[in-house]
């Protein structure tokens, strides 16, 4: 945000509606089936991780290519102990006026740390996953940033994954 | 755009829906805002060089020498988001 920009001028009235007109091709098909994988315990005894396209980092780790024209395909890991404060955006694509307020409302970190103190969920990953959504290539989206972050994701013991887009 | 559809025009040489492309990248979905930001980066380059200030071309000629096209190519498109910023008038939702 800058003081340039406010909340009204965030909403863009219409734009989404038309992204396939204003992007030809970005509509991406998908063909193959993956079925959903069942809990294999309570969800107050799973051990819960976080993946998000927010393109929320730690404070001084590499900051997302928001100028690529093609995309960004790393992503971050984000303790997911950490406070707000530790952490930033960067990425150009949505609105952030309410995110700059309060992480929460597009990163609920510290939502899902209560959760687990509370016991609604077993426990925590150590860390949280963040990349940006804007990639046009849908291949290298899949092969490559997805697959890595599911083998982090794996290899953090996480049994069940929240997956918010931003 | 998907890059199937960009590499498409690639090789037809369709240089109209490249650009288009471009528009609506630095435009963030907006075709007519990416033109608007296209110029608004020259202009705030070129406001920069009216009084000839002093400028470091040892280091321009150098990375343009040493550095590989595709990076140029990455750094061009920082330069783009630079020179908007630099300008003042900062239409994105987010930041870089």
């Amino acid at each position: 945000m800058t003081e340039n920009s406010d909340a009204a001028a965030q909403l863009r009235p219409g734009l989404w509606a038309t992204v396939n007109e204003r992007y030809p091709g970005s509509m991406i098909t998908k063909d193959d089936f993956v079925p959903l994988a069942r809990l294999r315990r309570p969800l107050s005894e799973s051990r819960l991780t976080f993946v998000s396209t927010a393109g929320v980092q730690p404070k001084g780790s590499l900051p997302f290519d928001t100028v690529h024209p093609v995309g960004d395909y790393t992503f971050r890991r984000v303790a997911s102990g950490a406070s707000p404060r530790e952490l930033e955006i960067h990425q150009l694509k949505y609105p952030t006026h309410g995110a700059a307020r309060d992480l929460n409302v597009i990163f609920p970190i510290e939502r899902l740390q209560e959760l687990a103190t509370e016991g609604a969920v077993g426990s925590l990953t150590p860390h949280f996953f963040s990349f940006i959504g804007y990639n046009m290539d849908a291949e290298r989206l899949e092969r490559t940033l997805a697959e890595e972050i599911a083998d982090a994701v794996v290899a953090d013991g996480a049994d069940v994954a929240l997956m918010s887009p931003a | 755009m998907s890059l199937k559809y960009l590499q498409e025009a690639v090789a037809a040489g369709d240089a109209e829906k490249l650009i288009r492309y471009v528009r609506l990248h630095l435009g963030d979905g907006d075709e007519a805002a990416g033109r608007v930001e296209i110029n608004k980066a020259w202009i705030e380059a070129l406001k920069l060089l009216l009084d000839v200030p002093p400028t470091n071309r040892e280091f321009i000629l150098q990375t343009i020498a040493e550095q590989d096209a595709a990076t140029l190519a990455h750094l061009f498109f920082h330069l783009h988001f630079y020179f908007v910023r630099r300008s003042g008038d900062w239409i994105h939702d987010g930041e870089l």
